[in-house]
């Protein structure tokens, strides 16, 4: 009865209560955060975009849930404040442009000393390499295996390879993001 | 806890009351608590600036991490939180790290389809976080900004490119064409919808509810804007000028005229009147522009126009504020051009009367600066009417301007002179009656002719005088002018009549007037009589008094003693008989000696009184201006003062700047040893234009074996910091036998303010007196920067340097003593100058010696005797006497002779001329 009750209530509940989840997003400039918050938010793709300089702060509603979307520059300048929007976050959002090989190598070293940050130990993090309909853009187990991700083994991890411009694994990765939302519940 | 609850409770203040950082600082988390609540967070936001407006301190480490925090708050929609955000991150701009973490954000925040609300406030906050290099990235959106239809958004894009302008010259060069257009666009409320349809169809309709703006602010911005780019061009500023004004000409202020708003027009004026003073060419065109202006229905333009040429219009106006900052501006004007005035003198008449007295004040006073010997009468009939009705303070500005006017038109004495014995008689507080008194000194001093009626008036006033300041004075002068008159015996009965009457203080000056009749008056039966005047001083119940009287009393008997302490027209230098004063009592082992006094320049009466003057007209100047901003103070004295400081250098002014500069030079160890100050030069020589980026002038210090060049050096460039700034000096000719001892540099030039570098030589031998001339190059280092130098000009090393003007009262005795043994004569034809007066200037500045017996004012224009008298390094006595001819056809021709104990530093004295 008590169970039943119980059910009702939560029900009751999730009308009046939305989920609210707080992402940042972070990665090398030119990986396509910002577009991708864009795709995300309006479902449109803009070929055509400026560096982020700072951030940008989008709050998008799917259904329920109200995601806020910290978007922070990618330019070498701004990647020591990376941390400051990390902090307290559902979730750390790590995109890369799967395409462009010389630059995956700072995109691990960026990755990894985000990582090592005490106050952000615990968050879970998606790996998205972006722009998989470019021709040589590396697959998922590639970017795992370049990423090094197996030797995260403190947190949750997770990796798609998404297409920003064709909407490529876009819902599987909101499906992903909405999940640590109620989790954290 | 309880603290804070408490304020919160005693009213809307009491929030703010006991504010302290670090609490504030605490509280600052809730900014990164979710979900946002807007009004805690505007409260504390509100909280921060009201600690930054009051200047607390915020170290950059703490405003960082509070503008981080501030960032959060972009999340939230809440209209007026975001307004605070921008406001503080406005403040936080100049103390935090990063800030540049936001651009993004309110790049987004100024695009065409966010909030209105936002845009115009981001656009704001933007251009306080953005740098020159980040300028073309916002390039395209502030274009579009500042020719938005909405004008608030394009009011703070056109400011924000303002300030932006110095940063990025060449950019904002380019918006040219969009802030012509800012100006020349028509306001938002009549367009119509259709613009603010398309500019908001993403955002709703209801977000444009802003109150159309009807007052074209933007316009003035533009304007603004449009001037800075184009300023140096001054064809394209004609050209705008002319553009913006045809629409002015064919209809005032219908839709028709390109400008509407009234700040813009005046803009427009006065970038107008500076093309007509800049170009004389285009004068006759401007001319008429600001004439067609003046019939604009706006007020304000009307007055800037009328500024422009003249005010006239406006005296007749029905508003006094008008009146009023019309008389003011005229008042000004007055001062420099009284001839430009002139044709609004009958308006200006009309005011007198009028019901504000301070703009009858005013307008009296312009009056009396611009009128003419005719008008004067009628004047003073007016004034006398209305002295009464106003207050003492602007009756001491009406007696002061009646003052100049007296030492203008000298002619008209004996009205002025009975207007001030009337106002002399009517009720009035010190401050006034002093200024009367003053004004009928100046007259006994400079107007001969008015000096009877003058002291009678004087004597009169007296009688009846409730101050004890000014009746001394008054006695004072009495005692002065009064024997030199034909009939002394009639001020004596007056003064005596106030040993009878008055207190102490009085009975003794009158005592010492008395003296001083007895003394001067040849006639014995007047002696006589002050004799006994005086005996019977000697029972006056006051010490004062008495010894006054006693001493008097043996003076008149003692003939020489009695012109050596009476008559005595010089007096020691006070400031430096403190100085000296002070050394003494300070330094114990000088007490054991006797006080030297002969160590203590003398100086004239007269140049006592030209300080005082001067003094009196700084005096003037602030009293006018604390009551309307305009001083009325005459301009003839002030010329009759500058005059006589020319020729009788140095003054007392000279003298307390050479103390000014030996406290100086005395705080610096390095010059510790090399003894005395013996003598500065005496103006700075000015090695620079005065408007160069580094504003460099020169001070020579003699001391006995050693000579300081003192530098002192302005930064003009607000924006640099120069270190280690010194002069690097070259003597022009290689076997000088000086030796270069000391440089010493100025650690550090802040933007106007000076400092001073100094560079120390050592006379090599003692008994050369070098001259020559050296090259200077100052050297310094801007801040961050490689070290530079600057060429400045060079610096004359002149015998003068070497001499102590000092002022002597008996020259002939002192001539006749040093004798012919020291003398050297030559003659000189001095074809350069053109007056004896500019002779006699030269000369004494060359020399460096001081005037005596009054001889550096010739008074006669083809024939002169110059006598000088000065100390040599040293202390050797020297004299000198030129006497000097002037003739149109062959200029002055002066043969001078220079005695002193050594004929050696006569002769080298004599070569400074040549």
């Amino acid at each position: 009865m008590a169970a039943l009750w119980k059910s009702f209530l939560d029900w009751l509940r999730s009308l009046f209560f939305k989920t609210e989840l707080e992402l940042t997003l972070v990665g090398l400039q030119n990986s396509g955060k910002t577009t991708l918050v864009n795709v995300i938010a309006s479902g449109q793709f803009n070929e055509d975009m400026i560096p982020t300089v700072g951030f940008n702060m989008r709050k998008v509603t799917k259904g329920n849930v109200t995601m806020k979307l910290w978007d922070i520059g990618g330019q070498p300048r701004f990647r020591s404040m990376w941390e400051r929007y990390c902090r307290g976050v559902n979730a750390i959002v790590f995109v890369i442009d799967s395409a462009d090989h010389d630059k995956l190598e700072a995109a691990r070293t960026e990755l990894k000393s985000l990582l090592e940050k005490p106050q952000l130990a615990n968050i879970p993090v998606l790996v998205l390499g972006n722009k998989n309909d470019l021709p040589d853009a590396l697959n998922v187990e590639q970017i795992i295996e370049v990423m090094n991700l197996k030797s995260i083994n403190n947190r949750e991890v997770s990796c798609y390879s998404i297409s920003a411009k064709n909407q490529v694994n876009i819902d599987i990765t909101l499906q992903w993001l909405i999940k640590k939302g109620k989790g954290t519940k | 806890m309880n603290v804070s609850k408490k304020d919160e409770d005693s009213g809307n203040l009491g929030i703010f009351y006991h504010l302290d950082k670090t609490t504030v600082l605490q509280e600052a988390r809730v900014f990164n608590e979710t979900p946002i609540i807007p009004r805690k967070c505007r409260l504390l936001l509100t909280k921060i600036i009201y600690l930054l407006y009051l200047g607390e301190p915020l170290g950059t480490k703490e405003a960082t991490e509070l503008f981080f925090s501030v960032t959060k708050l972009f999340q939230s929609k809440d209209i007026a939180l975001r307004q605070m955000v921008y406001l503080v991150i406005k403040e936080l701009s100049t103390i935090a790290e990063d800030v540049i973490m936001v651009t993004s954000s309110l790049m987004k925040d100024m695009q065409p389809k966010s909030e209105v609300i936002y845009r115009a406030n981001a656009i704001r906050a933007l251009c306080k976080i953005i740098d020159a290099s980040m300028l073309p990235s916002v390039e395209r959106f502030l274009k579009a900004a500042i020719i938005d239809k909405t004008p608030s958004i394009s009011s703070a894009a056109l400011v924000s490119s303002y300030h932006l302008f110095p940063a990025g010259k060449d950019v904002i060069r380019r918006w040219a064409n969009e802030v012509h257009e800012a100006i020349n666009s028509k306001p938002a409320s009549l367009v119509g919808s259709a613009s603010s349809y398309l500019t908001s169809f993403s955002t709703g309709a209801s977000s444009y509810a802003t109150q159309p703006s009807t007052s074209n602010i933007n316009q003035y911005h533009a304007l603004g804007l449009l001037y800075l780019i184009r300023q140096h061009d001054r064809m394209a500023v004609t050209k705008v000028i002319q553009q913006l004004a045809g629409g002015g000409r064919s209809g005032f202020g219908s839709s028709s005229s390109v400008l509407r708003n009234p700040f813009a027009y005046c803009l427009l004026i006065r970038y107008a009147a500076k093309i007509l003073d800049e170009d004389p060419n285009s004068r006759q065109q401007m001319y008429e522009l600001l004439e067609a202006w003046l019939r604009h229905k706006s007020d304000i333009v009307n007055f800037e126009a009328a500024k422009a040429i003249l005010l006239q219009l406006f005296l007749s106006s029905p508003k006094p504020t008008q009146r009023f900052a019309a008389i003011r501006a005229l008042n000004k004007l007055a001062m420099t051009h009284p001839t430009a005035v002139q044709p609004c003198n009958l308006d200006m008449e009309n005011l007198i009367t009028d019901q504000n007295r301070s703009v009858a004040t005013f307008a009296i006073t312009t009056l009396l600066k611009t009128g003419n010997e005719a008008s004067v009468d009628r004047l003073m009939k007016q004034i006398t009417g209305f002295m009464s009705e106003i207050s003492d303070e602007f009756k001491v500005i009406v007696v002061d301007a009646i003052r100049s006017l007296c030492l203008k038109f000298p002619s008209k004495q004996a009205v002025m002179l009975n207007f001030l014995s009337g106002v002399l008689r009517d009720e009035g507080g010190y401050e006034f009656k002093r200024a009367v008194v003053e004004a009928i000194f100046d007259l006994v001093k400079f107007i001969p002719e008015c000096k009877e009626a003058a002291l009678a008036h004087l004597c009169e006033f007296i009688e009846d005088c409730e101050f004890t300041k000014l009746s001394v004075r008054v006695l004072h002068l009495l005692g002065v002018e009064g024997p030199k008159t034909t009939t002394p015996t009639k001020y004596i009965r007056y003064i005596y009549n106030r040993v009878i009457l008055e207190n102490s203080i009085v009975r003794a000056a009158a005592v010492s007037a008395l003296a001083k009749f007895g003394v001067s008056v040849g006639d014995v039966e007047v002696k006589k009589s002050i004799k006994v005047l005086l005996t019977r001083c000697l029972d006056d119940n006051d010490d004062e008094v008495r010894d006054r009287a006693t001493l008097y009393l043996k003076l008149l008997e003692d003939e020489t003693s009695a012109e050596k302490y009476v008559k005595d027209d010089s007096t020691y230098s006070l400031s430096a008989l403190e100085k000296q004063l002070v050394q003494y009592v300070s330094t114990s082992e000088a007490t054991e000696k006797p006080f030297d006094l002969s160590a203590i320049p003398k100086i004239t009466k007269a140049q006592a009184e030209a300080e005082n003057t001067r003094a009196r007209n700084i005096d003037h100047n602030t009293t006018s201006q604390t009551l309307g901003g305009v001083s009325a103070t005459n301009v003839i004295n002030t010329s009759i003062t500058t005059a006589s400081r020319d020729v009788t250098t140095p003054t007392p002014a000279g003298l307390d700047q050479q103390h000014v500069y030996a406290r100086k030079l005395a705080a610096i160890p390095e010059f510790a040893s090399y003894g005395e100050l013996f003598t500065s030069s005496n103006k700075p020589i000015d090695l620079t234009e005065s408007e160069t980026e580094y504003v460099v002038s020169c001070v020579k210090h003699i001391f006995k074996e050693h000579i300081i060049f003192q530098f002192n050096i302005t930064n003009t460039l607000n924006d640099t910091l120069l270190e280690n700034a010194s002069v690097v000096m070259q003597p022009e000719s290689d076997d000088i036998s000086l030796e270069e001892v000391l440089v010493l540099p100025a650690p550090k030039l802040a933007y106007d303010q000076p400092a001073s570098a100094y560079v120390v030589y050592k006379r090599i031998n003692s008994d050369e007196y070098v001259l020559g001339s050296f090259s200077n190059t100052l050297k310094y280092i801007v801040k961050e920067f490689d070290p530079s130098t600057v060429q400045v000009e060079d610096i004359d090393l002149l015998a003068g340097d070497y001499v102590l003007p000092t002022y002597l009262s008996d020259f002939t005795a002192a001539w006749d003593q040093l004798g012919e043994d020291g003398q050297v004569v030559e003659t000189f034809a001095l074809t350069a100058m053109n007056s004896l007066k500019d002779a006699c200037a030269k000369l004494i500045s060359l020399l460096g010696m001081s005037d005596v017996e009054n001889t550096g004012t010739p008074q006669s224009t083809s024939l002169h005797t110059l006598l000088l008298s000065g100390t040599f390094l040293g202390g050797i006595k020297l004299l000198a006497k030129s006497r000097m001819t002037y003739a149109p056809s062959s200029g002055v021709t002066m043969e001078l002779t220079v005695r002193s104990q050594d004929i050696e530093i006569s002769r080298f004295v004599i070569g400074a001329i040549a």
